[in-house]
């Protein structure tokens, strides 16, 4: 007990010291924290991207980015967001690069017409790799999809279901690559999904929630017959399939056909219009993807034992919308040169 | 389903006592983040708090009602004003310090600064005045009786402190927005039970639940440990 008191004792007499000590313990962890990341965010070989939730959840990046530190030294944080989401944090300067699935907006973002004050958001946009995808529903069929349906009448079918009968289409509503690439679809039978049966319950439900999520809802379905619909990308779907069993895929590409082909862009943030972003860093990272290390890493990376992304830069043509320009590769390949003779 | 809560609690144990070093990065940043806004809040807290508390002014009650309201912040909306204020073209953008700890620290600490303000004046206001009056007839100046009443209500305020933190622990919204939610940086506990659930690995994201639960109830328990000895 005397310890204690005496304890007790130190404190009461040094009670400004020790609050004094207290302050400066305090003010100086949370300094320490802002001094790191600040100079974090100044550090040149540290570059953020923002990228779509289909690359990250797959475990793509987990799986490439750390042979790229390993070969640059340069660290890569990846936020996980939506196509809109990361083009947004591209267009306010939040981010060095971004890597995205949806060819119209990547347009957009290159376009200096559309950039601030007559400056594009991005330079150079370089094509990376391509999945495809899928509508998958369940085995009770309402619109009675069938193998070899080419995507008008897929389509058609599913508006005409949607028309008659109970079955809901849930649409990812948040507008992500593949919510545009669904309005895509629609826009081929000259339909605005979202108009045409809005106010009508559980016909075209927008679920504002990422992929898997949707997949999840579209498992569920509210209809108790279980006759849901969804547009998914292919890697998304090799994820989870085992887990939703009850769901099959009942469109896809068919033969000739390119509409359903997701293409996935990497697009640096242009550092005429944001002189803080780490350009160099990027332009090396995107020298990477393109080279044939890189692409040949894409092409290995495999889950549930199924290829997910098939690399497809300079090779890309207009067959799966992604056109490549001779420009756009001269660009890119004294980039590469890095990384030329390394092996998987 | 019932497979996957089993499977999560195995997982949970073999994560820990594996010392993965993933499940320990991302205890290291929850901790380091709630502990640091909350330590932080406290200490700015803590005196308003108990001074608004001690003593009738005008305007106590708009002040009080404003406190209140700001008990309940949506912390998503804290996220998105935080996000604003330190992106690129916001007030303190040229900083860089979107996406960062300190980002998830100041959020929550904006988010923990009422709670306990809060708390910290109600304990106070329900002294018995009769124990104020004793304190100030044995003679105590103002400082010495606003210490003394913080000494008396300390379990109120520790009660205070720890809602706090349980908050800041189990927040999602805010951290996910102005953290990014970055491996090895800026992933806590929730954003990475979001993240795993939508990348269907259930069995992940239940172990780390279920961890979350158990230190939440360690550190509550220790807490309570604590204020039994300090009386």
């Amino acid at each position: 007990m005397s310890t204690r008191k005496s304890l007790k004792l130190i404190l009461s007499e040094h009670k400004t010291v020790i609050i004094l000590a207290f302050i400066i313990i305090a003010g100086g962890s949370i300094g320490t924290y802002f001094v790191i990341d600040y100079l974090n965010a100044q550090n040149p070989e540290k570059i953020t991207l923002a990228t779509t939730t289909s690359t990250y959840d797959s475990g793509l990046l987990d799986f490439l980015l750390p042979k790229f530190t390993e070969q640059t030294g340069i660290q890569i944080k990846v936020l996980s967001v939506g196509t809109g989401t990361a083009i947004q944090y591209g267009k306010d300067g939040n981010v060095d690069v971004i890597l995205v699935h949806s060819r119209s907006r990547e347009d957009d973002f290159v376009n200096a017409s559309l950039g601030n004050d007559g400056i594009p958001y991005g330079i150079h946009r370089a094509c990376v790799m391509y999945n495809d995808f899928i509508i998958v529903g369940h085995s009770s069929n309402p619109a009675n999809l069938l193998p070899g349906d080419n995507i008008t009448t897929v389509m058609t079918k599913l508006r005409d279901a949607m028309d008659t009968s109970n079955m809901t289409f849930y649409s990812r509503g948040d507008d992500s690559g593949t919510h545009s690439k669904e309005k895509e679809l629609w826009a081929e039978i000259g339909i605005v999904a979202a108009t045409r049966w809005s106010g009508l319950d559980n016909t075209y439900a927008e679920t504002g929630q990422g992929m898997a999520a949707t997949l999840l809802m579209t498992y569920e379905d509210v209809n108790p017959a279980h006759e849901g619909y969804t547009l998914v990308d292919r890697g998304t779907w090799l994820s989870f399939n085992d887990t939703y069993t009850s769901l099959n895929i009942l469109a896809e590409s068919v033969v000739g056909e390119d509409f359903l082909l997701n293409p996935y862009g990497v697009i640096p943030v242009n550092p005429v219009l944001y002189p803080h972003v780490k350009y160099l860093s990027t332009c090396r990272f995107i020298g990477f993807l393109t080279s044939p290390y890189g692409q040949e890493l894409i092409n290995t990376y495999k889950k549930n034992n199924a290829v997910l992304f098939h690399a497809n830069f300079g090779s890309c043509n207009s067959s799966i919308r992604c056109g490549t320009t001779v420009a756009e590769i001269a660009i890119w390949t004294p980039f590469q040169s890095e990384f030329i003779g390394l092996t998987v | 389903m019932a497979d996957d809560i089993i499977e999560g609690i195995l997982e949970a144990l073999r994560l820990m006592f594996t010392f993965d070093p993933e499940l320990w990065s991302v205890i290291g940043t929850s901790f380091r983040v709630s502990l640091t806004s909350t330590f932080l809040a406290a200490l700015v807290a803590l005196p308003i708090g108990s001074y608004i508390g001690l003593r009738e002014f005008r305007g106590k009650k708009i002040l009080t009602n404003l406190i209140n309201t700001f008990m309940g912040f949506p912390p998503v909306v804290m996220g998105l004003i935080i996000y604003l204020l330190l992106s690129h073209n916001g007030p303190f953008g040229a900083l860089g310090l979107l996406y960062s700890t300190t980002a998830m620290i100041i959020a929550q600490f904006l988010l923990a600064v009422p709670i306990i303000m809060g708390t910290a004046k109600a304990a106070i206001e329900s002294v018995e005045p009769a124990l104020k009056e004793t304190i100030l007839s044995l003679g105590a100046n103002e400082r010495q009786l606003w210490w003394e009443l913080i000494k008396h209500s300390k379990k109120s305020i520790i009660a205070g402190f720890l809602v706090a933190f349980g908050q800041a622990i189990s927040e999602v919204g805010a951290v996910m927005i102005v953290g990014g939610n970055i491996r090895w940086e800026t992933r806590t506990f929730t954003t990475s039970i979001v993240l795993q659930t939508r990348m269907g690995e259930f069995g992940m994201a239940i172990a780390l639940g279920v961890i979350l639960i158990s230190i939440a109830f360690i550190v509550n328990y220790g807490m309570t440990r604590l204020q039994s000895r300090v009386d």
